[in-house]
């Protein structure tokens, strides 16, 4: 009987270990990287896709809530830190959140289905742009009409979904690859 | 599968009363402080791989564009030299002037005009990654003179301010941002008013501080230099729409920026001293 560290119960930070930490900062870096400057400039009626949100969903899928909720926290604080004007914090609590339910919902999907990681991400998309929206509107932010944001909203859900087939695989290379599967035999 | 849920309830929970903890910070201090170092950190990381990313595409994209304009490129090029002949013989009289204007300035105790002061010439190398906010990012910082709250020019007009600035690198707040404002005049009217960004799918949107106002739609809208950032008589944009709407006493006004956002490439720093320009990036 093998029994990974994951399975084990070994808490977000532990579980990641160095290696697999550098990992994901690279990947995370790299993704906030071509969301700026390749996506930037191949957007849909002005729209970015959001790479670093279809990589925090896609490593909360694979690697379950614990991983999720770091990397999540972690991903949206380095895109606060990087728009101009936004509040510190927003992003990260809304991906904090995305992480940790797409990590929980993933021992209720069919893991096999090639459709599970892409509809997850349709979903996510979703809930974030809402989400930050609304949490924006209600803490004060000036912000832009209702029509533009659900028009960027419904952009940000189609053009992520379109990138998740391509980007999904690549992501889980990687996180195969640095998955602490120390096994224990028993 | 076994799992003990618990343990990561208890990490989210850390996390999300972290994230809370940024905002509180964020709202309590502004740009300043810790948050402002972590930004500038982060614009610091991240600028090696943007560059990286941009080196690599800019030629690729060039190279296409440039092949579907190689039929205009040769008319271009006989134009660009009559128009550089020109320029250059208007350069020599308009350094005389600027030279005039400097000394009335400081006869005068006047701000400073634009077209004398310092700059830096920057090349624009990446957007923000996000889809409200209205950034880009240019390959100049603090060792080239560049502050925080310091006008950024392109040839069409003004782009917006420096926000966090790296040694070599700065985030540039467009003027299309919701958080931007500038003071503004009408070019030939007395109004004078605040500008403010809508987003990039929207015109700039402009509050006049008097009520009764001859603005009309094809005036040109400048800078009016009444704040601590934007020196006056830099273009903004054209009033597109002047009306009053129902119940509203005064008019409701739509200027449409000179700058095209989306085909930023190079644009100017001017370089303002400590006296007029606040450390602090608070709101305008």
């Amino acid at each position: 009987m093998a029994v990974s560290a994951r399975e084990r119960g070994l808490t977000g930070f532990s579980e990641l270990g160095i290696g697999r930490a550098a990992a994901f900062a690279g990947m995370l870096l790299l993704a906030v990287a071509i969301q700026s400057t390749l996506l930037a400039q191949a957007t849909v009626l002005g729209v970015i896709p959001q790479l670093v949100l279809v990589l925090v969903v896609s490593l909360a899928f694979l690697d379950g809530e614990r991983v999720g909720t770091v990397v999540g926290f972690f991903g949206g604080l380095l895109i606060d830190a990087l728009l101009p004007g936004a509040v510190m914090g927003l992003t990260a609590l809304i991906f904090t959140l995305i992480g940790y339910g797409v990590g929980l919902l993933r021992y209720m999907t069919p893991s096999d289905s090639v459709w599970t990681p892409v509809l997850t991400v349709a979903g996510a998309s979703a809930v974030a742009e809402l989400g930050y929206a609304a949490l924006a509107i209600i803490l004060g932010q000036r912000w832009v009409s209702l029509d533009e944001t659900i028009k960027i909203a419904g952009l940000v859900v189609l053009y992520n979904t379109l990138l998740t087939p391509f980007v999904f695989p690549l992501i889980r290379r990687v996180a195969d690859r640095f998955r602490p599967e120390r096994v224990i035999r028993l | 599968m076994y799992r003990k849920p618990g343990r990561g309830r208890v990490l989210l929970l850390v996390f999300l009363a972290l994230s809370i903890i940024v905002i509180t910070i964020d709202y309590r201090e502004g740009s300043g402080g810790i948050l402002r170092t972590a930004k500038e950190w982060s614009v610091a990381v991240v600028a090696p791989i943007q560059r990286g990313f941009t080196t690599v595409v800019r030629p690729v994209g060039n190279f296409f564009a440039s092949i579907g304009e190689l039929s205009d490129l040769r008319d271009e090029n006989e134009r660009l030299k009559d128009e550089n002949e020109e320029l250059a013989s208007e350069n020599s009289q308009a350094d005389e002037v600027l030279q005039e204007n400097e000394r009335m300035s400081d006869l005068l105790e006047l701000e400073e005009a634009w077209p004398a002061m310092d700059k830096v010439h920057a090349q624009v190398y990446a957007k923000d990654a996000g889809n409200y906010g209205e950034g880009v990012y240019i390959d100049k910082g603090r060792e080239d003179g560049i502050r925080p709250n310091m006008p950024v020019l392109a040839p069409e007009g003004l782009v917006g301010k420096t926000l966090s600035v790296t040694a070599h690198e700065s985030l540039v707040v467009l003027l299309v941002d919701t958080n931007f404002g500038a003071n503004a005049r009408v070019k030939d009217e007395r109004d004078t008013g605040l500008v403010r960004g809508r987003g990039s799918a929207d015109p700039l949107t402009m509050i006049l501080i008097g009520k009764n106002s001859d603005v009309e739609v094809g005036d040109e809208v400048t800078t009016s230099g009444l704040d601590e950032i934007y020196p006056p008589a830099i273009a903004i944009g054209e009033v597109i729409r002047a009306e009053v709407q129902g119940g509203q006493a005064s008019k409701t006004i739509d200027v449409e920026p000179y700058v095209d956002i989306a085909k930023l490439d190079k644009v100017m720093v001017l370089i303002r001293d400590g006296r007029a320009v606040g450390e602090a990036a608070g709101e305008d």
